[in-house]
């Protein structure tokens, strides 16, 4: 299988603070990668080197045989992206949003059938603030899709939602996979990572700590719950209990 | 282009909703006539003069969209979209740096145009204005002006580390050359002494060349004002886009 992503040494520190150490690691074509870990523990910042919007300070990075600091135009036009922390122009409506998206790629997809497959097709005419939390999602999702990638990383995108939202979240990602999309996403809720990420890689203090399957996890932590497992091998577990 | 066109109108239609812009750059300079209007009328500018007050500052009047767009829309909107992480957002899409400041820089030049039509527009059909000089020269001599000022407030926004201090860069350019280089208060009624010391703002400079050419005037020594407008215009416009900065 034909790799998209792949990083080899990524190192970044913030002054004395290290917040991603060496890190490697490789994604396959039309899988789902799940890169975990808890709060700080680098995952924003590893994304961000991946995608050359900080610049790491050792190590090799390549995005769908790109540098993505050297082919940004290039590499932008096949990826899309949810940041954690992105945002919006205030006061501007979905439909403006995405038209204003579209326009940015030279061969976009066409976003008022996006709007409609994912349920916000008569909220066009809104205000992106006054959508509701589980609407906003499905917008950010249909935002990383506008340029009809190959490739989407999405930083924490069920962050805030209740759980019959993250759940239809998650039905769309894994509907998104099965049409041959890559997806590269960050998450705290175990079980939408156990139900779709193909791949896993946990981060602790910035490094990777475990690489491998939702079922490699369990049995290297003796766990039945993938959660319990998660937590053991991010160095969680004492926390929790 | 016609993706440039999209761009460009969608942040349009944002920029008005936030009514900012068409309250300082367009009804502001239209009050200002008005009102300068009721006082001076039709009256020449001094005794013996062949032309009247209010065509000596209809130029002046035409910097206070320049300014506002200039000097406080344009940093601030700049510095806003990065604050805000939206020049984050469009980071990690395919559009380049240079395009994406076109399109800031050119809704505050549709500011200036409108103002400069809807003041133009006021000032002949209440008060009879007419231009006694050239046409051509006073529109390159407001062109230059404008742009050589955006150009200014596209440096600011680039360099400014958040927006309280593009804000504060911005007052600070904003106001004395609002107040002082003539775009309000007429230059001639300023003391001599002020006068002279005011002429090191650009945009006085500005706005005596343009005084010049709607009034038919002579210039002496165009040549500097225009030199010293394009030089500022190339050197922010270079600035701002080699350096730059998303986040």
């Amino acid at each position: 299988m034909q790799t998209v992503i792949n990083v080899e040494q990524l190192s970044k520190s913030y002054g004395n603070l290290p917040a991603v150490d060496k890190l490697s690691l490789s994604v396959k074509r039309g899988t789902i990668y799940g890169l975990l870990g808890a709060n700080g523990a680098g995952k924003s910042t590893t994304i961000e080197c991946i995608l050359g919007t900080k610049d790491a300070d050792s190590g090799m990075v390549s995005v769908l045989g790109c540098d993505p600091k050297k082919d940004r135009h290039r590499l932008f036009e096949n990826v899309g992206v949810q940041f954690q922390e992105g945002d919006y122009q205030p006061e501007i409506k979905v439909s403006e949003l995405c038209e204003e998206t579209a326009c940015l790629y030279e061969a976009p997809a066409d976003w008022k059938k996006l709007c409609k497959q994912f349920g916000i097709g008569g909220r066009m005419g809104n205000t992106v603030k006054s959508l509701s939390g589980g609407e906003r999602q499905r917008l950010f999702i249909v935002l990383a899709l506008i340029p009809d990638p190959e490739l989407v990383f999405l930083d924490e995108l069920t962050t805030g939602l209740d759980a019959k939202a993250r759940r239809d979240v998650w039905k769309i990602l894994s509907e998104l996979k099965s049409k041959g999309l890559t997806i590269f996403l960050t998450s705290h809720f175990m079980d939408g990572v156990e139900a779709l990420c193909d791949e896993i890689c946990i981060l602790r203090d910035g490094k990777a700590v475990f690489f491998g399957t939702v079922e490699t996890a369990k049995k290297a932590s003796k766990c039945e719950n993938f959660e319990d497992a998660y937590l053991m091998l991010s160095g969680q577990e004492g926390e929790k209990e | 282009m016609r993706s440039f066109g999209i761009l460009l109108k969608n942040e349009l239609k944002l920029n008005i909703r936030n009514m900012n812009m068409v309250i300082f750059a367009v009804i502001v300079p239209l009050t200002v006539l008005v009102i300068l209007g009721f006082i001076y009328g039709t009256k020449p500018a001094a005794d013996g003069t062949a032309y009247t007050f209010m065509e000596q500052s209809f130029g002046a009047l035409c910097c206070i969209s320049i300014c506002a767009g200039g000097l406080m829309g344009l940093p601030l909107i700049v510095s806003e979209y990065r604050e805000r992480k939206i020049l984050k957002r469009f980071q990690v899409t395919p559009v380049s740096p240079a395009k994406l400041l076109l399109a800031e820089f050119l809704i505050y030049v549709i500011y200036c145009i409108v103002s400069m039509l809807t003041l133009f527009s006021a000032a002949t059909l209440f008060w009879k204005i007419k231009i006694h000089g050239s046409f051509m020269l006073f529109l390159g001599s407001w062109l230059l002006t404008m742009v050589s000022t955006l150009s200014i407030g596209l440096l600011v926004g680039g360099v400014a580390k958040n927006m309280k201090s593009a804000s504060v860069i911005a007052c600070i350019l904003y106001f004395p050359m609002l107040i002082f280089s003539g775009a309000t208060l007429p230059f001639e009624v300023m003391p001599v002494a002020m006068q002279k010391m005011i002429r090191i703002f650009p945009l006085a400079q500005g706005i005596g060349l343009m005084k010049a050419a709607f009034l038919g005037l002579p210039v002496e020594n165009a040549l500097l004002p225009v030199t010293v407008m394009s030089v500022v215009t190339l050197i922010c416009f270079g600035i701002s886009v080699k350096c730059f900065k998303w986040e």
